[in-house]
């Protein structure tokens, strides 16, 4: 039945369902784990790295959490080499509405355009949906942290605490659960590692196996974004007690 | 003014973009208005599309890239602009100074055309940033006396504007009193 | 050889009194208010004249002239304040920042100096001469109308001709009280209570007008008058330099000060927040 309507994204099904999408979507709840926090004073992205050889580079680059401009940053689940497509849309349009007004994108807007894109590829002819989801942390003067997650489909929202990729469902249900309003950067860092650790196959973590970057602001009122390194990982895993036991003796 | 002509003595040079945001032109008749509308949609169908207004420096930031724009077209927009602006954030007001050139220059008080002639030296003087709103009409009434005393037009009356946290309005100004020199 | 003794050989008693013609040059010995200067030898000197100094029209021209300037005066209860910048600029150069723009004309009069230098310089010193020799033949200092209309027709007696100079003739006489004239090459002479002269006027007007009223006090007014320099001379690219500063009373000039304008105006800035404009958090 399907097989008539999946290879177009631009056609319905009888039942009123964008095959490809949802292939897409499938695809994507396959990919590592990435969940984002917000907090009073900023908001934590953490993300799980699905990486299986020895051989492979461990240091040269993040492969989920990209920045878009100096105030925003985004964590990735799905196909890395489409979400390398719209993470250069994004940085280019974030430079074209500095280049126009002066000041930084406002996120939403960002996280708009990118979502106006990926629906493009949901409706014109003959090309497949981006297999990717986001979750975009940023901040802006007008809605100070913001915390935006989005689908192959284009569609966006607005959230306190999300998550995408493999597990989703149950982390989501770990973050209704654990989740305060009103709670800090801190407590909320000490949340996403929990969840993730629950989430994840393993049931120890390494810093080898997520990537953690933050936004917050400076105490002289400035806002940064960081993307962590090994070593602050493992302290905060250590801090939790979930890092993996001979990492914590070799230290 | 056409030639030596007055067309119209109670034209209104300024045009509101936004809630907090009033731009005054002036430069070559035609070129003055055309320019100054097509800002004004465009800064309203930015409000509209993203249900938030741009802030003064982000409409002035605008306004001079399509100013340097037009500049390196077939024909230029001649006109100059003040720029005012409550920041909708932040709540401090804002002035820019554009030229046709497209110079963007924010400024704590400014003039165009034989007006910075005659008042930017009043300015210097008794501007200070801590002025209230009496303060600022007392030294706007000091440099549009001086421009009826020493400037060989004669003004049909002037149009003052106030931009403030409650939006944009226009206020009675009396410029019928002759002043003449020392 | 007749001719030769007659012209070189006179009766004896010729040599006692004058000769007509001498007599008509004594009669006429007042010495003329236009000196004669030969002019390019052509049909229309001054507008040759014209088109090798006027930059305005003609930015290649050979002989630059000095032009930039902020002079005022003004009339209060006290006497007459006198002040000037000290800038010289030739086009785009600054050729000097120590010129005395006050021209010292006698110990009771002042003239000022904005246009082209030379001819102010020239002029004013020729007016000195003809003031002291009235003076001299009248036993009593000449009034200020008298002074400024003798330089006023002797300008336009070269109208036309490339003079350029915008000037003031400031004293104090019994007849007069303080008496201010502004007079200048086109030949208009107005006399008045306050004036600015130069390219940094209508800076120096714009202080100036603001707050001038003739019942200043001595030290206001002198602060007026520096400050209004000043205000020029932040504006106006071709002002700057000292401000010279004079009080012009009936007992004669004094002198001010030639101070610099920089200490001046981070002074003015500082220390009654004045020029806002000069900052770097905007």
């Amino acid at each position: 039945m399907s097989r008539r309507y999946d290879s177009r994204t631009t056609i319905f099904s009888p039942e009123g369902r964008l095959y490809q999408v949802e292939y897409a979507l499938e695809a994507i709840s396959h990919a590592g784990t990435a969940i984002g926090i917000l907090s009073t004073d900023g908001i934590v992205l953490a993300a799980e790295r699905k990486v299986t050889s020895k051989l492979l580079e461990q240091d040269t680059s993040a492969e989920k959490l990209y920045i878009l401009n100096d105030n925003m940053i985004c964590a990735v689940a799905g196909m890395t080499a489409d979400a390398n497509i719209l993470i250069n849309y994004a940085r280019q349009a974030a430079q074209r509405y500095l280049l126009t007004y002066n000041e930084d994108i406002p996120c939403e807007q960002l996280v708009r355009r990118l979502c106006d894109l990926k629906q493009g590829y949901t409706q014109h002819g003959g090309l497949r949906p981006f297999g990717v989801s986001f979750i975009y942390a940023g901040y802006d003067p007008h809605r100070q942290f913001q915390l935006y997650q989005s689908n192959p489909s284009g569609n966006y929202g607005g959230w306190k605490a999300t998550s995408v990729g493999a597990n989703n469902a149950s982390a989501q249900s770990l973050l209704k659960q654990d989740y305060k309003e009103e709670c800090d950067l801190k407590e909320a860092c000490g949340l996403a590692v929990k969840v993730l650790s629950k989430t994840m196959d393993s049931t120890k973590l390494s810093s080898e196996k997520i990537e953690f970057a933050t936004v917050g602001k400076t105490k002289d009122g400035k806002v940064y974004h960081h993307l962590w390194g090994a070593d602050e990982i493992t302290t905060l895993l250590q801090e939790h007690g979930l890092a993996k036991q001979e990492e914590a003796d070799t230290g | 003014m056409r030639g030596a002509t007055i067309l119209k003595a109670s034209d209104d040079k300024t045009k509101q973009l936004n809630k907090h945001t009033l731009m005054a032109f002036s430069g070559e008749a035609g070129d003055t208005v055309q320019f100054a509308e097509y800002i004004q949609a465009n800064i309203q169908l930015y409000s509209m599309r993203n249900d938030t207004d741009l802030g003064p420096s982000a409409v002035a930031n605008f306004v001079r890239g399509e100013l340097a724009r037009s500049l390196r077209s077939r024909h230029p927009y001649t006109v100059n602009l003040l720029l005012g602006g409550l920041d909708p954030i932040t709540k401090q007001p804002h002035l820019y100074w554009l030229d046709y050139l497209a110079s963007l220059a924010p400024l704590p008080y400014a003039a165009h055309g034989y007006a910075q002639y005659y008042c930017l030296s009043i300015l210097d003087k008794h501007h200070h940033p801590e002025i209230n709103f009496e303060q600022g009409m007392k030294i706007l009434r000091m440099c549009t006396d001086e421009l009826q005393r020493r400037l060989p037009i004669d003004f049909k009356g002037m149009l003052v504007k106030v931009i403030d946290k409650d939006g944009i309005r226009e206020i009675d100004y009396d410029s019928s009193k002759q002043v003449l020199s020392a | 050889m007749d001719s030769l003794v007659a012209t070189y050989s006179r009766p004896a008693f010729e040599n006692e009194g004058y000769s007509s013609d001498e007599q008509q040059e004594l009669v006429q010995a007042m010495p003329s208010l236009s000196l004669s200067f030969s002019l390019p030898p052509m049909r229309n000197p001054s507008a040759f004249l014209r088109a090798l100094t006027d930059d305005h029209a003609n930015p290649q021209c050979p002989i630059k002239l000095a032009h930039g300037t902020t002079t005022l005066a003004f009339r209060f209860q006290g006497g007459i304040i006198v002040a000037t910048d000290s800038r010289a600029s030739a086009g785009n150069w600054i050729a000097s920042q120590t010129v005395k723009k006050v021209i010292e004309i006698n110990n009771c009069l002042l003239g000022t100096m904005a246009g082209g230098a030379a001819d102010c310089q020239y002029w004013l010193a020729y007016l000195g001469i003809q003031c002291r020799l009235h003076e001299l033949r009248h036993k009593r200092r000449i009034s200020v109308a008298a002074a400024s209309k003798i330089l006023s027709n002797l300008v336009y007696s070269y109208k036309g001709m490339g003079l350029s100079m915008g000037t003031m003739c400031a004293g104090v006489t019994p007849q007069e009280g303080p008496a201010l004239y502004y007079i200048d090459s086109e030949g208009t002479r107005l006399a008045g209570n306050l004036f600015c002269v130069g390219s940094g006027q209508t800076f120096a007007y714009g202080v100036l007008d603001a707050e001038y009223h003739y019942n200043l006090t001595e030290k206001e007014a002198l602060e007026l008058g520096s400050r209004s320099i000043l205000a020029a001379t932040h504006r106006d690219a071709f002002s700057g330099g000292f401000i010279n500063l004079y009080h012009v009373k009936e007992d004669g000039w004094v002198k001010h000060g030639f101070r610099d304008t920089n200490p001046i105006f981070w002074k003015t800035k500082l220390e009654k927040g004045e020029f806002s404009n000069v900052t770097a958090n905007l």
